[in-house]
């Protein structure tokens, strides 16, 4: 249908001109030299074709009846489909204000009759060419802004990565933080249901059964080993297990090493005396032992307690580890309170040999601030303390309040950063990791979130101390 | 002659206060129950109960703890004491460090928490069956 889609052809040029002879002229001469030539005779016709095949060039004729050229200029380029179409206007007469309104409307170029060929052909020429060259800067402007768009999108999507993968790395931690409280949990309670299934209805006709000076020896054990509020490590009850061996076998107590574990569970230490005739009665173990269920029951709900309180810490910390500002405006929050979240998150890795120290000045100004990002700071910061240290030393944590802003610092014992590396720690993508384990992008973030909050990150590190410093103001700018 | 021992390892106490209560339920007084905060001490429990001539039958282990871990931990007592039952609990699976410790440990199984009393003592038992 199109003929223009088959090029063989230079270019395709409308040429406009009211004067016969010079439309004629004109299309000889173009279509001479290689170009395809839609002649029109007046404005209005050259609207409508030109709307309808877009020409890459327009010969444009200035003194035309009805609508001159000027008009038709203008109304190409108020169209978004000829806007761009170059027009070289054809002029008769000379004078220096037509040229200056040629130029004003939109043309590019103007020759004036009676055309030389040689130059016609030349400006022609040179203003296709410079139309093709804006054509392709456009192309590779698109182009450019395309790129420029996808590497915005991946860049997104690798800070989302990272911030994932640190949440990923503290989920495995909190698993085991959780499940532990958990599994404490369960298997008291299934202790206790035993308990209640087997012994209550059998209790009562126990203990009435038991003589006046056995339900004495019941009611001590019970009473020491709800008073006994002691936390001895395993290795020190088992250093009193021992010598409570030794006190039971002195009384040529049989069984000594089943009751001196008893008692410890019980938690009686020691001051075994009173109880040794117990001991040394046949139906001591017995009476031993069912003081030794119900004390587990009570032992059962401590624990229970306990690890309930473990269990809704860690969730407590998630939660305000997550916390995120739906409206993405600044809130006020306490500082600490962040890095005291991710501390408890990074819990399990901390107690396996790292000392932490807190030194936090009192009554610090709450801060506007993203307090989410600001967790992706510390967690950031906190975990490559952690990796730092190879999981030992010591971690130092210290926030003051200096003039208008809060200084918060991070130290670590770790083996430091080497002087070569410490000037590129902050671009993106460089890691000291192996490949798999980090993205580089991590002080890269925090760099970036810290800037956010119109704060300063800067590292000092020799051997043995490597200090994070984050300086966040408490008015910032924006 | 001394009793035979089981031994627990775990960083918190409340899962080894648990555990106890729950051998002891089922086991009474057939055996010894020894508990270790970590992987060291468990170690020295074992020097001391093999000095004291007391055999340890089952290891009850937990994975994640500070100093060695589990795996590493029952590795090392599989290469002294290859005959002890190792039973892994863990609150976390990391499953690269469990096919360690089945391959050079001869893990009898992995147990994860929160673990049930039942499934606890049915390990136990089956490791004990196989002696």
């Amino acid at each position: 249908m199109n003929p223009d889609l088959k090029k063989n052809y230079k270019a395709n040029i409308l040429v406009v001109d009211d004067t016969p002879a010079n439309l004629r002229l004109l299309v000889g001469m173009l279509t001479e030299n290689g170009y395809k030539v839609r002649p029109v005779m007046d404005g209005e016709l050259a609207l409508t074709g030109a709307k309808a095949i877009p020409p890459d060039l327009i010969l444009l004729d200035i003194n035309m009846p009805k609508m001159n050229g000027y008009e038709v200029c203008e109304k190409l380029k108020e169209n978004e489909l000829t806007r761009e179409i170059p027009v070289i206007f054809i002029s008769a007469l000379d004078d220096v204000l037509d040229k200056v309104k040629a130029f004003q409307v939109g043309g590019v170029d103007y020759v004036t009759k009676p055309f030389q060929v040689e130059e016609v052909l030349m400006r022609v020429e040179t203003h296709l060419a410079i139309r093709q060259l804006e054509k392709n800067l456009i192309t590779k402007n698109q182009d450019l802004e395309m790129t420029v768009q996808q590497l915005q999108n991946t860049q997104e999507q690798l800070i989302q990565s990272e911030k994932m993968a640190a949440l990923g790395q503290l989920v495995a931690g909190i698993a085991h933080e959780i499940n532990t409280p958990l599994g404490a949990i369960r298997s008291s309670v299934e202790n206790i249901a035993d308990f209640l299934k087997e012994n209550l209805l059998q209790f009562p006709d126990f203990f009435n059964s038991l003589m006046p000076e056995y339900q004495q020896y019941f009611w001590e054990i019970l009473h020491r080993s709800s008073e006994q509020k002691n936390s001895l490590s395993s290795k020190e009850k088992r250093q009193l297990k021992k010598s409570l061996i030794k006190e039971l076998e002195a009384k040529e107590i049989s069984n000594a090493d089943t009751i001196a574990d008893t008692l410890v569970d019980l938690g009686i230490y020691d001051r075994i005396s009173s109880l040794v005739p117990l001991f040394q009665d046949e139906k001591g173990s017995q009476i031993l032992e069912k003081a030794y269920q119900i004390a587990s029951i009570q032992k059962s709900t401590d624990t229970i307690r306990t690890a309930t309180e473990k269990a809704a810490k860690v969730v407590f910390a998630l939660k305000n580890y997550a916390r995120y500002d739906h409206t993405g405006e600044k809130v006020r929050s306490q500082i600490p309170e962040g890095i005291d979240t991710v501390l408890t998150l990074y819990n399990n890795q901390l107690k396996h040999g790292i000392e932490v120290t807190k030194d936090y000045e009192p009554n610090l100004p709450s801060l506007l601030c993203y307090p989410d990002e600001l967790n992706q700071v510390w967690t950031n910061l906190i975990h490559n303390a952690i990796q730092a240290m190879d999981y030992k030393g010591h971690l130092a944590i210290n926030i003051t309040h200096q003039g208008d802003s809060l200084l918060v610092s991070i130290t670590d014992s770790g083996k430091g950063i080497p002087p070569d590396i410490m000037p590129r720690i902050f671009e993106p993508f460089f890691t000291t990791k192996p490949p798999g384990e980090g993205s580089g992008l991590g002080l890269d973030i925090v760099q970036k979130i810290i800037q956010k909050h119109d704060g300063k990150i800067f590292a000092e590190s020799v051997p043995g101390k490597t200090t994070f410093n984050v300086n966040l103001p408490l008015n910032p700018n924006s | 002659m001394s009793k035979a021992a089981i031994l627990c390892v775990d960083d918190e106490v409340v899962v080894l206060n648990s555990l106890k209560i729950q051998l002891k339920r089922e086991f009474g007084d057939a055996y010894v129950y020894e508990v270790a905060e970590s992987a060291d001490e468990a170690l020295e429990i074992i020097d001391e109960l093999q000095s004291e001539e007391t055999d340890i039958l089952v290891i009850v282990s937990d994975w994640l703890m500070p100093g060695i871990k589990g795996d590493e931990f029952l590795i090392r007592v599989h290469e002294k004491y290859p005959k002890i039952i190792k039973v892994m609990l863990t609150g976390q699976a990391d499953e690269t460090a469990i096919q360690r410790a089945k391959e050079k440990a001869a893990l009898h199984n992995c147990l994860y928490k929160p673990w049930s009393s039942q499934e606890l003592i049915a390990t136990i038992k089956s490791g004990l069956e196989g002696l």
